[in-house]
């Protein structure tokens, strides 16, 4: 008997959300031809726009307050402190290029160390003329 | 009785509904979860190299470096366990790097595609040299990313690149009216010179208005309504959570990069048109010559294919592929069909040119 009543219960927000979905398609649809319209471009430019101009002048006077309220507090302006910012990078940049110069300068010591491989004097009685010995200091 | 046991139970669903929604819309999911290793920074840049799992003897020994846009975290590419494009790849055998170019600090207003492709990626691709001990590596830009690795492409072909993946490139921006950004960004109607003047920086916020704005009723309304659809299925939740997490972190974009962005490319198309100068040097395309696969989503509506079609004849490259791939700018590579798709079309491409 429950079972029957579950498998026949109907779920009260189906019709619901099948509409919304119809509608949240088409609205969909009716606002991406919107925003993709000249006049949305235009709008939404001149909103910036107005707005940038406007809030500008408080902007302004805000950044001259806070650097007088620092400098009276001995504090660096975030001008100063951007600048600080900057030579760090740069500081960085130097130490990281100055990093892979040793880095390279380890690795050719490391080649340049390196012993040569022994070589075996046996069948090398009648070795050729020219061939260079690498046991200096030994006299033959 | 009945009846009420039923309202009963039908409550206790909504409560626990409600509570779930509530957990999704107020904590962050843990997402970039593949163990690395931090080996480079340079300011805010961070260079990771994932730990590798598969023994040295069968991995790929020509590294991968992946680098993704400006204005969003990489971890997109690595967004949770079993379904991450880095984890799948560090298990296909492949020596990963990601470069993380961090966020954007007052102080780095200045920064412009001049500095990411001639400062931070030579870095980048130095260290992860050093780490890998080889001296060829492939690279792999997504969106903005694809942008600089281009740029860098271009510019430095001997510096030891093999193989190119650009996902989604924003490249071409020649077919003005299919673009919504390139008509917003007008200069007519845009003046990015003071939006940069009053910012510094591009705000995140005006950003990511500007990509949800795209599809509005579907980001802001659609999207919710499918949560709470859904809100039974814990799949679909914690899908969901981690790629709003992702969504939702967002921070601003240097302004200089930004005005390039839309002066150089949006409004004047200068890299196509071999018009395109960083630091002086002419950004010619015809001097990139490493393999490439270019991945064209079928579904993008941030950039749409035309940004990347007429891509390929204008480079020098030899070896050069489209795969077109139906999926959003997103999806291709995080949604719930990308590691049947995208993933192993670029790991048969990759593996057979990282030998």
């Amino acid at each position: 008997m429950a079972a029957e009543k579950e498998a026949t219960a109907v779920d009260p927000f189906e019709a619901f959300r099948g509409m919304r979905d119809t509608y949240l398609e088409g609205m969909s649809k009716a606002m991406i031809d919107a925003v993709n319209s000249e006049e949305y471009a235009q709008a939404t430019g001149a909103l910036l726009n107005n707005y940038l101009t406007l809030s500008a002048p408080f902007r302004q006077a805000m950044d001259k307050a806070m650097i007088m309220a620092l400098e009276q507090f001995s504090l660096p302006s975030r001008q100063q402190v951007m600048a600080l910012a900057e030579r760090f990078s740069n500081f960085e940049m130097r130490l990281d290029d100055m990093d892979a110069k040793l880095d390279r300068l380890v690795g050719l010591a490391s080649v340049t160390r390196t012993p040569p491989p022994e070589v075996s004097t046996a069948g090398r009685q009648n070795s050729a003329p020219n061939a260079k010995s690498h046991s200096a200091g030994k006299k033959s | 009785m009945a009846d009420v046991a039923e309202l009963s139970n039908d409550w206790t669903v909504l409560e626990q509904k409600l509570r779930t929604f509530n957990r999704l819309m107020t904590t962050k999911a843990s997402i970039g979860l593949t163990p690395k290793e931090l080996i480079w920074t340079l300011n805010k840049a961070k260079l990771y190299r994932y730990v590798p799992v598969v023994p040295p003897e069968e991995r790929h020994p020509v590294p991968l470096l992946l680098i993704f846009a400006l204005m969003n975290r990489p971890t997109i590419l690595d967004l949770r366990p079993g379904h991450s494009f880095v984890e799948y790849m560090v298990g296909r055998g492949y020596d990963v790097y990601l470069l993380d170019w961090g966020v954007p600090g007052p102080e780095d207003k200045g920064l412009k595609f001049d500095h990411y492709t001639l400062d931070y990626m030579p870095r980048a691709i130095r260290k992860m040299k050093a780490v890998s001990g080889c001296a060829e590596f492939s690279m792999l830009g997504w969106c903005i990313g694809a942008i600089l690795t281009t740029i860098y492409a271009s510019l430095r072909p001997d510096d030891g690149l093999r193989n190119l993946l650009l996902l989604t490139a924003p490249l071409d921006f020649s077919a003005r009216q299919e673009l919504t950004f390139a008509r917003w960004t007008d200069e007519r109607y845009f003046d990015v010179d003071k939006v940069l003047a009053a910012f510094g920086n591009m705000p995140g916020e005006m950003i990511d208005y500007g990509a949800k704005a795209l599809k509005p009723v579907e980001n802001y309304v659609t999207n919710y309504c499918k949560l709470w659809d859904n809100l039974d299925d814990p799949r679909a939740v914690e899908a969901w959570h981690a790629m709003n997490t992702w969504v939702t972190d967002i921070f601003p974009m240097a302004g200089g990069a930004y005005r390039q962005l839309i002066v150089d490319l949006y409004r004047n198309n200068r890299l196509m048109k071999g018009e395109l100068k960083i630091r002086g040097e002419l950004v010619d395309l015809k001097r990139l010559r490493a393999s490439l696969l270019n991945v064209i989503a079928e579904g993008d509506h941030l950039t749409p294919p035309c940004q990347s079609e007429a891509f390929l004849p204008n480079v020098g490259s030899a070896d050069a592929e489209i795969y077109r791939v139906r999926g959003g700018h997103i999806g291709i590579m995080a949604g719930s069909g990308a590691h049947k798709l995208t993933w192993p079309h670029i790991d048969s491409w990759l593996a057979a040119r990282s030998r």
